[in-house]
């Protein structure tokens, strides 16, 4: 009775965080011009998005932000993990951690504005530099907050015991401490893309000279009402994020099948 | 550690792959080079089969820039590190960023189709004598009804919103000046009054307005409105033709003693860097042909008289969004006050919003 009631509630919360997105992605399919009836089906929002060049142009540069973005941040934000669980004096270490997690918790708008000031300071044009940068900022203590758990959890017997084998520091990063973290490191990786994707408010601070994503883009044409090539467009990143989701399933499962017949064959 | 490394080198590929997709796509619409024009606009505020025609006729490309209010328009464009050659302020904005500089007068000599436009909406006291702007489209402020529960004969003027019959039954904008400014009409005041007296009499009207109001909100109304939510609404023509058009009950009403009548405008930021594209955009966009397109498009009414003469003829004798010369000779256009006098409007409202 209580797995019953459990699988129930499970299902339940399942259909409440789907319903909307499918409800969306529904009415990309109507006839109509707004989401208040279903008209019956036609491809055509469908064919306005994939004949919207600008649009199109949008999508690729938000996705080339998120990426490339999310990789600089994980880079950094791993190192800088990695640094502030070496730092021995418990002062320094906390007061780190402290900053980075003030960076955490200011509101975006705060710091687009900061941003946006910095930049114009700088004499530094708005446009994709300055949106890459500060992304890659407003990720990196996302990044250093995934990856910091992992490896307070390595034990240090571990890494003495790599020494102790005649492990050089090159090998003891790159050999033990990289793959025991790599789980947060992906996390942290996927974290910060998605932080990027759905950031509007500092995004909306430093675009510029023709520069804009996806966020700001929709966002800006709501005053007339959300038309439904942005549902169509909707349908189409969904599908695109059960493709990555799926193919890192796939990875996931191939690698570890591999490992399974490596341990076989050793035995 | 082998696999981290190839899944970098994975990711810049993709990187890779999509600057260069992007870049393909920019190009193919042409967004490269000299010839650009960069206009910052509301979100989906021009046809966009008109930036298509612009380029086929002069050659120049429209770089598409949105923003979602006046303020944030004005702060991306005070602080600089853009290059927008035009924008697309309301008309209480427009005063603001003239005030603050922020503003190229136009060159009239340039422009070729300044006598399309209807001159009673030019020469307003955003703008006097237009030194600065250009008006886009203008609208007013009215009262949405549905006919499924009120009879059109019923909701005809502002004062017959404090009928005991629209129990709770009205909605209203959230927004300082228009609630206080139709309290102020029904009052046979200016909306543009400071005279703290007369704000205070409008106060005390509008708290006898509050047992018929439902509800004050802000851009939701309208999706309130077209599921019947209410039966009557305070709003602008804008957001009321986007209601109208997802619920054929209901029906718009300019009040003929008076109301608001607001502009968007084009101007010329101090960012402007391609004069040429600018004059070559103004003077295309005031051709009858082109404006009327646009303004079929976007379903606001258009300042240009020759274009409005091209629509439809169900479309210009509509008289929810073209109302007839007597109604428009009584509608106000906001003046931009000063910081203390709106505090004195948002105070009044204030103290309304919380005595409702």
């Amino acid at each position: 009775m209580k797995q019953k009631l459990a699988k129930v509630y499970l299902i339940l919360v399942f259909i409440i965080l789907y319903a909307p997105i499918i409800f969306l992605i529904v009415y990309s399919f109507s006839q109509g011009e707004t989401m208040t009836n279903y008209h019956g089906f036609t491809w055509r929002h469908y064919q306005t998005l994939f004949s919207d060049s600008r649009m199109l142009a949008i999508v690729a540069n938000t996705l080339l932000v998120a990426l490339l973005s999310s990789l600089i941040a994980t880079l950094i934000g791993t190192l800088g993990a990695l640094s502030i669980n070496r730092t021995t004096k418990r002062v320094t270490r906390e007061s780190l951690l402290t900053l980075n997690n003030v960076l955490m918790v200011s509101p975006d708008v705060i710091i687009g504005a900061s941003f946006l000031i910095f930049f114009t300071m700088l004499k530094i044009p708005l446009g994709f530099g300055s949106v890459l940068m500060s992304h890659i900022a407003f990720e990196i203590p996302i990044v250093v907050l995934m990856v910091l758990p992992r490896l307070r959890e390595m034990s240090s017997s571990m890494l003495d015991a790599a020494q102790d084998l005649g492990a050089t520091t090159r090998q003891l990063l790159s050999q033990v401490i990289i793959p025991f973290i790599s789980p947060g490191i992906f996390a942290g990786f996927f974290m910060a893309l998605t932080y990027s994707l759905d950031d509007f408010a500092v995004t909306f601070f430093v675009t510029g000279n023709g520069f804009s994503t996806l966020s700001v883009e929709i966002y800006s044409r709501a005053r007339q009402g959300i038309n439904l090539e942005i549902n169509a467009l909707s349908g189409v990143m969904f599908l695109f994020s059960l493709l990555l989701v799926g193919g890192y399933y796939w990875i996931q499962q191939a690698s570890r099948k591999r490992k399974h017949r490596k341990r076989e064959v050793a035995s | 550690m082998k696999r981290l490394v190839s899944l970098i080198i994975g990711l810049l590929a993709i990187c890779g792959l999509l600057a260069y997709s992007s870049s393909q796509l920019e190009r193919s619409s042409g967004s490269t080079g000299d010839k650009v024009l960069n206009l910052y606009n509301w979100g989906d505020y021009i046809d966009p089969n008109l930036l298509t025609k612009f380029q086929k006729e002069t050659g120049y490309h429209v770089n598409v820039e949105t923003f979602d209010s006046n303020e944030a328009m004005y702060t991306k464009i005070n602080q600089g590190g853009t290059h927008y050659d035009l924008a697309v302020p309301s008309e209480y904005m427009v005063a603001k960023m003239k005030r603050a500089h922020l503003l190229q007068p136009l060159d009239k000599s340039r422009l070729t189709g300044w006598h399309n436009f209807d001159p009673q909406f030019l020469n307003q006291s955003f703008d006097r004598g237009n030194r600065y702007s250009m008006p886009y489209f203008w609208g007013t402020l009215g009262i949405i009804y549905n006919d499924k529960f009120v009879k059109a004969s019923q909701v005809q003027h502002w004062q017959d919103l404090w009928s005991p019959k629209f129990r709770d039954q009205i909605m209203l904008i959230d927004s300082a000046r228009d609630i206080m400014g139709m309290a102020l009409v029904t009052q046979h005041q200016s909306m543009n009054t400071t005279d703290p007296q007369k704000l205070l009499a409008a106060e005390k009207k509008l708290n006898r307005l509050a047992p018929n109001v439902k509800a004050i909100v802000a851009d939701e109304i309208k999706m309130y409105m077209a599921q019947d939510e209410a039966a009557i609404a305070v709003d602008w023509s804008g957001e009321a033709a986007e209601m109208l058009a997802n619920n054929h009950h209901l029906h718009y009403v300019v009040p003929s003693e008076g109301s608001n009548l607001w502009f968007d405008n084009l101007v010329i930021p101090k960012t402007a860097q391609h004069y040429n594209a600018i004059y070559a955009f103004l003077n295309f966009m005031s051709k009858p042909a082109n404006a009327a397109q646009n303004a079929a498009y976007i379903g606001y009414a258009t300042p240009n008289a020759k274009a409005k003469a091209l629509l439809p003829k169900s479309v210009r004798d509509d008289r929810q969004f073209y109302p007839t010369q007597a109604t428009i000779d009584h509608l106000q256009v906001y003046r931009d006050l000063s910081p203390a006098k709106v505090e004195l409007y948002n105070d009044r409202y204030l103290e309304f919003k919380m005595h409702h």
